[in-house]
């Protein structure tokens, strides 16, 4: 039955397997063939029974005849005996027990069943020193390491009250507010209200060498008052340490901002501090401190990139101007401000506009805005200054003419930036020439066109057109002492163009024949 | 012929024995080869195998030596102790005709000739020992 090699379903009958035996009688009459007519077992012995079935058409109902003969291999180098017991058949893999376990483990477990291992060992002592110098450099989220400890930037774990055991990831940007709990009479006992507490220990220049250590600098410091201003001192060298002073706890640490200076190498060069002290009265018993972490690279001006290179969403748009009196575009100038780039107006709370000069919100990227104010207009105002008023209004004070494409787009690279194209309609549709009426902007609608870009695996958003809307309207004359309120409107709406992806296939393989060039030769 | 003792047809027999195991050296080496090759035969089957081949082929050489320096000399020690690795020799054969790992039909032809050849041989050292000793 083992030999049969029609039979594959288990206990039951295949069709024209002679030789199943879970097939009766009945499922023979229904055969046409016998798909498998000799069954033999290896054809290399000298001797051996064979059983031969056939199919018998002419009785009805059909029947099988089974015949049992002796096959004999004529060859001199036929098998004869064997004394080797899984000679001519697959042997089944040995079941582990708990006896055989350990020498299985020892022949199975290398990749290739080899008798050398030892080989494998060989690459990896060849490969440790080179591991060991990795180590010594700073990677991506490593914390970084001080003489005690780790750099902390305390955060808020679970509730809002701040934990001193957030290290520092080297080159991720953090930025955490928590609060501390504080009290007068403790002013000068609680070390993470003090300065010293986070210029104390030296920061590793290297992973795990204590060799090189970078002190932290105080860069600046600025004292907040009890009323929230902010002064500026203008020596950071002395230390300003919490003391109690009329009844106030002075000199309490309320924001620290870290600037780390790292070379491409992964070490640490440099690092500096800003501080923002303040005070606190008696009642106070909590203070909020925010905490704040960015990286330089050595020689490099830091632009913050909004992508790399495709957009990413809720970055802000990049954008510039080329610069005036240059024949051809040499570079684009961008203000290197986050937020100072492709800004729209902002709502305010008292919705006026003229009072709300000046709010402002960055275009984030993949992001719809819409945002507005109302105008009052009375019969004084006089077309041309309010024009110039709501224009500046709605562009703001300088408003771009390019936007980078790309997140990484480059100063220097002109052909990676999108111009502005500017529009402007009328929202009256007949536009009767014969008034001489004013046109008055009440909307910008800026309109982003991006597009996929890349590989479908990872597509890149990339900025491939840009308009800018202005629609106006014609200011009608009031009646003297009446005024009217309009609605002023600005809007940013992002649009995906890109084209669907489509699949591509191999160009068929062709067969490409072709005579050798002296094939004809008497001839050519 | 009382003068010569030396038996004519084991001489014989010892030559053509000569002659023949080098052929059944040579084929059964062959075709441990081929077994190798066609068939499963792992390491620890196919060492066995042909060290007592090698073995064999020692213990023929040094029999048929010791047979025949005892038969032309008309000493029955050599001759004795050419029975009696005879016998190890037989046992040899035996295990090539039955318990080798793959016994082919040619192997069974080769050593069924050998033992027959044995048999033969140690009939005639009998008498020759019994002409010797008396």
């Amino acid at each position: 039955a083992k030999l049969c090699v029609c039979d594959l379903l288990v206990a039951q009958c295949d069709v024209n397997c002679c030789c199943d035996p879970d097939c009766s009688a009945a499922d023979f009459s229904l055969f046409t063939t016998c798909s498998v007519p000799v069954v033999t077992g290896d054809n290399r012995l000298c001797s051996q029974k064979a059983a031969i079935y056939s199919l018998d058409v002419e009785a009805n109902p059909p029947e099988r005849i089974f015949k049992l003969v002796d096959q004999v291999n004529p060859s001199v180098f036929c098998i004869h005996a064997t004394n080797y017991k899984e000679a001519l058949s697959f042997s089944s893999p040995r079941m582990p027990t708990s006896e055989n376990f350990d020498q299985l483990l020892k022949e199975f477990e290398s990749a290739t069943f080899s008798a050398e291992p030892d080989s494998w060992n060989m690459n990896t002592d060849a490969q440790s020193p080179s591991d060991a110098k990795e180590t010594y450099r700073y990677k991506y989220g490593v914390p970084i390491q001080t003489v005690d400890a780790f750099l902390r930037l305390p955060s808020p774990v679970v509730s809002s009250w701040c934990s001193d055991a957030n290290p520092a990831g080297f080159l991720v940007n953090q930025a955490t507010k928590c609060t501390r709990s504080v009290s007068v009479e403790k002013c000068g006992n609680i070390q993470a209200v003090s300065m010293l507490f986070y210029i104390n220990s030296s920061i590793l220049a290297k992973l795990h060498e204590f060799v090189f250590q970078v002190n932290i600098t105080v860069q600046s410091v600025v004292v907040q008052s009890l009323n929230g201003m902010w002064t500026l001192l203008d020596s950071s060298d002395v230390l300003r340490l919490p003391m109690i002073l009329d009844e106030l706890c002075i000199n309490i640490v309320l924001g620290v901002s870290y600037h780390i200076t790292y070379t491409d190498a992964g070490e640490i060069i440099e690092a500096a501090a800003s501080f923002v002290v303040g005070a606190i009265n008696k009642e106070a018993l909590s203070i909020q401190q925010s905490f704040e972490i960015s990286f330089t690279q050595v020689n490099t001006k830091p632009v913050p990139l909004s992508g790399n290179p495709g957009y990413v969403v809720g970055l802000p748009v990049r954008a510039g101007f080329r610069p005036q009196g240059y024949p051809f575009p040499v570079e684009i100038l961008f203000n290197t401000n986050k937020h100072g780039q492709l800004t729209i107006l902002q709502s305010t709370s008292n919705q006026d506009c003229l009072s709300a000069q000046g709010a402002r919100t960055p275009v984030l990227f993949g992001y719809n805005m819409v945002s507005g104010c109302k105008l009052r207009i009375t019969a004084a105002m006089k077309c041309q200054p309010l024009t110039q008023t709501l224009l500046d209004l709605l562009k703001g004070q300088t408003f771009p003419e390019y936007v980078a494409s790309f997140g990484n787009s480059q100063a220097q690279d002109v052909l990676d930036w999108v111009p502005i194209t500017h529009f402007q309609t009328s929202e009256q549709r007949i536009y009767n020439a014969f008034q001489s009426s004013c046109q008055i902007p009440i909307s910008l609608e800026i309109e982003v066109k991006w597009t996929k870009y890349g590989s479908l695996v990872n597509p890149q958003a990339r900025i491939v057109n840009v308009t800018a809307t202005i629609t106006t309207t014609t200011l009608k004359q009031l009646p003297s002492g009446r005024e009217r309120t309009i609605p002023i409107t600005s809007s940013v709406v992002f649009t995906d163009i890109s084209s669907p992806a489509e699949p591509g296939y191999k160009a068929w393989p062709t067969i490409n024949v072709k005579l050798p060039f002296d094939f004809f030769f008497p001839f050519v | 012929s009382s003068y010569q003792l030396s038996s004519v047809p084991l001489q014989i027999l010892f030559y053509i024995n000569g002659i023949y195991y080098i052929f059944y050296f040579l084929a059964t080496l062959a075709m441990i080869v081929y077994k190798s090759e066609v068939f499963s035969y792992p390491d620890d089957f196919l060492a066995p195998d042909l060290a007592l081949l090698f073995i064999m082929a020692i213990l023929e050489v040094l029999r048929l030596y010791l047979g025949s320096k005892g038969n032309l000399t008309e000493e029955e020690a050599p001759l004795g102790l050419s029975l009696v690795i005879t016998v190890g020799s037989v046992i040899l054969s035996v295990y090539f005709l039955v318990w080798q790992t793959y016994v082919l039909k040619a192997d069974v032809i080769l050593n069924a000739l050998l033992l027959f050849t044995y048999g033969l041989e140690s009939v005639l050292k009998v008498v020759a020992i019994a002409a010797f000793v008396s």
